[in-house]
């Protein structure tokens, strides 16, 4: 890697460290966002350190009790670690009823948030160019790159309340998957065959994996969107083309992987394996969660390239005129 | 003097319409180059281009020594834009609007606080430092946006119709302000149909049509190109037409003509002839029995210079 490859890298990094530092950030277009927020609303700023540990302290704590439960159930050893009874009594106990409103909350979250992300950023840059406030950011030194970034920060900083929640949510929801979420995910008896074959462990890693993905992808998601409404904003001429265009997009992208994932896991299901593990054709039984997981992966991984990939396309586009 | 700006053959096509075609300038640095033309002339576009917006089709510029197509961030260093029409956010306040943008050119925040304070108090400001910019006048905004211009300070200014739209007092203040900046040695790169703004503010002068520079040189240059023929405005107490008449049989009037419009009754003469012949006339005119109300000559100012080098492009 060249030095001049090393500095880009470097300020590529300083941006988003400025663009996306909750507590402090220092971007100017962010911070102008930040000021009309804090003159409107409520925001709390450097609190969040403190917010933060409570909260994560009582999952923990969540998560704590769950395992004693666990513990409780039975002596570790075999089979009686995974007790299905003792996690979901120690569930109960830990997680308490707000397991199931948190889980209903965070899941309206992960659906909502992404959705709102074209309407907030595909205006950003566009409205900028209809008031004629675009060429007194360009003019300056802000680089393109740094404008676009800028522009994505102040629009999930917009979001934050529904932002700070569902990342406030995650570690709770890891409590939901270690406790109940292991018996009521998926099911039951195929745990009990997992054990039969000697590998549940396999399969528990898998279902880690699966629930882990799971409370990243709506980030992924969120990105994919955002990046779609950013580079609709920097191609249109007016923020309503913008908006419009970009829900489209969004929409016509959702389907296609949508429809890319049903149709590789019912081939891949009919091809390589059998999600129930007794009528394995491969004689891989318990990896048939696997083609879950590898297709969230995947929808992940599209997400994060094509939010990267449209991120870059945006600023080429603010650049090329 | 060093060249602060440069263009060779500087030329913007959009598809088929060419905006600037082929355009030769250098610029010294402290000098204030007034860029007039007619709406549509290319004036925006060249602007835009020396701001590092556009990128040029053909032909290449220099800021500062610095290419406008490499060199983009010096480029920007270095300059101080001010679009012809430019939007502020209006809901925030007067110095938050300068201090987002010093933030911009990434001056920290310590030397913000202080440096808003300075550029309040040079663009006559600071009396609304705590009102919200859309509360402010048109003339008001355009000063902010100067100074918004100027928080970093750049050797170079490209104002693009600064004082378009202003009423006459903050038309004034506008010029002041800018001979304030040019007494700080700053380049002044300014264009307007407004002649008589330019008049005052700048140095040289470059007029330009469809994309052309017509004629370029200081403002002195440019008054001598026109004085080979004068236009004396009479006034008379009745018999105009006799006037007329008489004025035409001479043969050192190239043309009379009734003025129109504002002065309606005078007569406009086009006279080809020194002082003393010029003095001869009004004698002559006095001899003749008319009853002269007003003889005066139209010192060519630059919008005659203005009309006489642009009309034949045009036609």
């Amino acid at each position: 890697m060249g030095a001049g490859m090393r500095a880009c890298w470097r300020s590529f990094l300083r941006d988003c460290a400025d663009c996306f530092n909750p507590c402090n950030p220092r971007h100017p277009i962010v911070r102008l966002e930040l000021q009309r927020i804090r003159r409107k609303r409520w925001w709390p700023g450097r609190r969040l350190f403190l917010f933060y540990p409570v909260l994560l302290g009582a999952a923990l704590g969540c998560g704590l009790v769950a395992a004693l439960g666990e513990l409780a159930g039975g002596l570790p050893g075999d089979w009686d670690l995974l007790d299905p009874v003792g996690s979901q009594v120690a569930a109960l106990v830990a997680g308490v009823p707000s397991v199931c409103l948190v889980n209903v909350l965070a899941w309206l979250l992960a659906f909502i948030l992404p959705w709102m992300a074209p309407a907030l950023t595909a205006p950003a840059i566009a409205r900028e160019r209809e008031l004629g406030t675009l060429d007194l950011l360009r003019v300056t030194l802000l680089s393109e790159r740094s404008i676009v970034l800028g522009k994505l920060g102040a629009c999930l900083l917009r979001l934050w309340p529904g932002l700070l929640t569902l990342a406030l949510l995650a570690p709770f929801q890891l409590v939901w998957v270690a406790g109940a979420g292991l018996t009521t995910v998926s099911d039951p008896m195929a745990l009990l065959e997992a054990h039969e074959l000697n590998l549940e462990w396999s399969w528990m890693g898998l279902l880690a994996a699966s629930s882990l993905i799971g409370l990243v992808r709506p980030w992924g998601d969120l990105a994919f969107h955002a990046a779609i409404g950013l580079f609709a904003s920097a191609v249109a001429r007016s923020s309503g083309v913008a908006v419009a265009a970009a829900y489209a997009v969004a929409i016509a992208a959702r389907m296609f992987l949508w429809l890319g994932r049903t149709l590789f896991s019912t081939m891949g299901t009919l091809l390589w394996f059998d999600t129930s593990l007794s009528n394995s054709v491969t004689g891989l039984p318990g990896l048939g969660l696997g083609i879950p997981v590898l297709l969230s992966a995947g929808t992940l991984l599209v997400d994060v390239i094509g939010a990267a990939v449209l991120i870059w396309a945006a600023t080429w586009w603010l650049k090329r005129t | 003097m060093a060249t602060i700006i440069e263009m060779q053959g500087l030329t913007k096509c959009y598809g088929k319409l060419t905006a600037v075609a082929g355009l030769d300038l250098a610029v010294e640095a402290g000098a204030g180059f007034g860029f007039v033309g007619p709406n549509g002339a290319g004036k925006t576009t060249t602007m835009r281009i020396l701001a590092t917006l556009l990128r040029p089709t053909a032909g290449e510029a220099w800021v500062a020594g610095h290419s406008v197509v490499k060199e983009r961030r010096d480029v920007r260093r270095a300059i101080g834009y001010m679009p012809d029409f430019f939007g502020v956010y209006g809901d925030m306040k007067v110095w938050e609007y300068l201090d987002f943008f010093a933030a911009c050119y990434g001056i920290d925040a310590e030397t913000r606080c202080r440096l808003v304070d300075d550029l309040l108090e040079l663009v006559d400001l600071s009396h609304r430092r705590e009102d919200y910019v859309d509360a402010l006048s048109r003339g008001m905004k355009q000063r902010l946006c100067l100074g918004r211009a100027l928080a970093h300070d750049p050797q170079v200014l490209i104002l693009d119709e600064p004082a378009s739209g202003l009423d006459p007092r903050a038309r004034i203040e506008i010029r002041e302000l800018l001979r304030e900046l040019q007494s700080m040695g700053k380049t002044i790169f300014v264009s307007s149909h407004i002649l008589s703004e330019i008049e005052e503010v700048c140095t040289h002068i470059g007029i330009v049509e469809a994309g052309q520079l017509v004629a370029t040189g200081t403002l002195e240059e440019m008054r001598r190109r026109i004085q080979t023929q004068r236009l004396v405005r009479v006034g008379l107490v009745g018999r105009i037409a006799e006037a007329q008449a008489w004025l035409a049989g001479r043969t050192d009037v190239v043309a009379v003509e009734p003025v129109v419009g504002n002065g309606e009754g005078d007569l406009q003469i086009n006279f080809a002839g020194d002082d003393e012949a010029l003095a001869r006339l009004l004698a002559d005119l006095a001899g003749a029995g008319f009853q002269v109300l007003m003889f005066h000559e139209d010192t060519g100012d630059l919008e005659d210079v203005f009309m006489r080098l642009t009309k034949g492009i045009v036609s």
